[in-house]
């Protein structure tokens, strides 16, 4: 190949190595600066990824929804639509495969099963990374949060914009869990 | 050039084999000849180095900082990518040495994979694996192309390798079909044709022979789903194409060890009809099981095809008298499952025969070419065969022991003719 060809290859492969995490950024950063934030009740639970490093799975409260519909498979794409409950914390009021006309926020989550009118799902954003020597003692936190009923639930914040969902923060008893896991005992 | 290669010049010119004249002449040959080759060493230190750092960043990123903030993380993101880019950059405009090109390719390679994976943590972005890797390998491996990278192109198969398998076998969700795993390989086949034609002894395409034979073998099983009684047959077929490929002109003159399609192809036609000697198997793949429209049909036809293909290109090139029974046994296994496979005894029978005849025609081969280990290759294809009838508890003690006395004869008489005819052929030589 002549140097020339070479040269504007490489700018192009350049210019998209730089674009696609920049890409990434805007998208998230759009979500967190302009989304709505909404509380979504969870467990952390503490596994490994061998490139990304340590981060706690966190399963949320919010993942069934009954419904008389019973074309729901496993693996299927869905949308959940959530609006506050009392308490403040967000629950599924519609569930749709394709995007429906309702003035509601909406998440992405994959079916589960369907099983007696109930469709089992898991949101999409089940990810939280964290330095790897708290990520266990995170998952331990929350075990010792969730025995104490005196204290707050753990939840996670999530800033959501047109399905676009960004988490900001896991809360436990109230402070960012980062913070939770340095408190002196 | 090495030391050991004088003492066996001093050696010679000792013995009286060379004129001390002619000692100088070879050494002279040897020096020029070595100046005109790359460093080795300093690129082997050079890619190891760039190997090293890259995947310390990518281990350090790992630990995930909490005490930056998200700005400092995401420059922190980029810096590595910047600087890999300026210096493959300029490897690339300024045409520099190999050495230059594979270690800056080899930084970049991983500082891309640092910068996609700091961003996902930064972000919680919830992408599975198998869509981390994905997005790194279409990143990557265009590189290969621009700066004809060794090491870029067998990351690149590994990871496409590793994006296969987590996709097919290991994401829990739901598991999906790698499709993008055959473009990957498409992508790289023409950079490995390029080597082939240009330098088919370097020690890099054997790396590549042995390679991409191994990826294929295992990202194959991420393409059977459910259908899974198919899976055999899929792999039979692949390594059928890799024994043909092996068999190409193009690698005509290389080494039996060196050409790993042709004994990963094999091995892994052998083990597979061997299995298929058992009747047990023909019970549980009956055709009527099979649902036809799905991934693994569409995969098994066109694995079928290519190796079709492949097979009629090299009776082109090499004629028909020189196709061996190893070549077509995918094509036998196919034909006689298509036609037999409800005949009960029959087709069982037949692969016996087939397995046993691909034992007798690895030990003609090895005999003919005096080569000590295809033969005993041969021998232990019709000795496991053997021992494999042996568990067939139907099969009557009469015919087990005339098996067992045929194979031992053949085993003497194999050995006896060749170490005779090697004897003879000695002899002729020393006359000479």
């Amino acid at each position: 190949m002549k140097v020339i060809y070479a040269c504007i290859v490489f700018a192009i492969i350049a210019i998209a190595q730089i674009g696609v995490p920049l890409k990434m950024i805007y998208d998230n950063e759009d979500a967190l600066q302009f989304g709505t934030a909404y509380k979504f009740k969870t467990q952390p639970i503490d596994p490994t990824d061998p490139f990304r490093g340590k981060y706690i799975t966190l399963r949320y409260e919010m993942d069934s929804f009954k419904t008389e519909d019973t074309t729901y498979v496993r693996g299927d794409n869905i949308k959940v639509y959530i609006e506050n409950d009392d308490q403040g914390f967000a629950q599924a009021v519609a569930i749709s495969k394709e995007e429906i006309a309702i003035k509601k926020e909406y998440v992405e989550a994959r079916v589960q099963s369907y099983y007696n009118g109930t469709v089992r799902f898991e949101l999409v954003f089940d990810r939280f990374y964290m330095e790897e020597t708290k990520a266990y003692a995170a998952e331990r936190a929350y075990t010792e949060v969730n025995s104490d009923s005196t204290k707050d639930t753990v939840y996670a914040l999530v800033r959501i914009k047109k399905g676009n969902a960004v988490i900001e923060d896991v809360i436990i008893a109230g402070i960012p869990i980062q913070e939770y896991v340095e408190l002196p005992d | 050039m090495s030391s050991k290669f004088n003492k066996e010049l001093q050696v010679l010119i000792r013995d009286k084999v060379i004129s001390p004249e002619l000692a100088d002449k070879i050494e002279r040959y040897y020096a020029t000849k070595n100046i005109e080759r790359p460093n080795r060493l300093f690129m082997i230190f050079g890619v190891f180095g760039a190997l090293l750092i890259g995947s310390g960043i990518i281990l350090m990123l790992a630990h995930n900082w909490d005490d930056f903030t998200r700005l400092t993380k995401t420059i922190l993101a980029f810096i590595p990518l910047i600087i890999g880019q300026i210096l493959t950059g300029y490897s690339v405009l300024k045409n520099k040495s190999v050495t230059w090109k594979e270690a800056s390719g080899t930084f970049l390679f991983f500082s891309v994979g640092a910068a996609i994976s700091l961003v996902s943590q930064i972000y919680n972005i919830p992408g599975k694996l198998s869509s981390f890797l994905l997005t790194w390998i279409v990143l990557c491996l265009p590189l290969l192309y621009v700066l004809r990278s060794h090491v870029i192109t067998l990351l690149s198969i590994v990871l496409s390798t590793y994006y296969a398998v987590e996709l097919g076998f290991w994401n829990h969700w739901s598991i999906k079909v790698p499709w993008l795993y055959i473009i990957f390989m498409i992508a790289i086949i023409p950079y490995y044709y390029r080597l082939l034609t240009k330098n088919i002894s370097s020690n890099a395409v054997t790396i590549f022979n042995w390679l991409l034979p191994m990826s294929g073998t295992i990202a194959l099983g991420a393409f059977v789903g459910a259908s899974d009684d198919l899976g055999f047959i899929m792999y039979i077929i692949l390594f059928g194409l890799f024994y043909n490929i092996g068999k190409l002109p193009v690698f005509a003159e290389t080494r039996t060890a060196r050409n790993g399609f042709l004994i990963i192809g094999s091995l892994g036609t052998v083990v597979l009809l061997m299995i298929f000697t058992f009747q047990l198997m023909w019970d549980e793949l009956l055709p009527g099981r099979f649902v036809y429209d799905n991934q693994e049909m569409y995969i098994t036809l066109g694995l079928l095809v290519v190796s079709i293909l492949v097979f009629g290109y090299t009776i082109f090139k090499k004629g028909i008298k020189t196709i061996t029974l190893f070549q077509v046994a995918f094509m036998v296994f196919i034909g006689v499952y298509a036609i037999f496979f409800a005949s009960g005894i029959l087709p069982v029978i037949i692969i016996n025969i087939l397995v046993f005849a691909l034992g007798i025609s690895a030990i003609k081969i090895g005999a003919n070419k005096f080569n000590f280990a295809i033969l005993n290759y041969g021998l232990l294809i019709v000795s496991i065969l053997i021992i494999c009838r042996f568990f067939d508890t139907d099969m009557s003690f009469i015919l087990r022991g005339i098996l067992f006395i045929a194979v031992g004869v053949g085993f003497f008489l194999t050995n006896y003719i060749m170490l005779k005819q090697q004897g003879s052929n000695n002899q002729k030589n020393r006359k000479r």
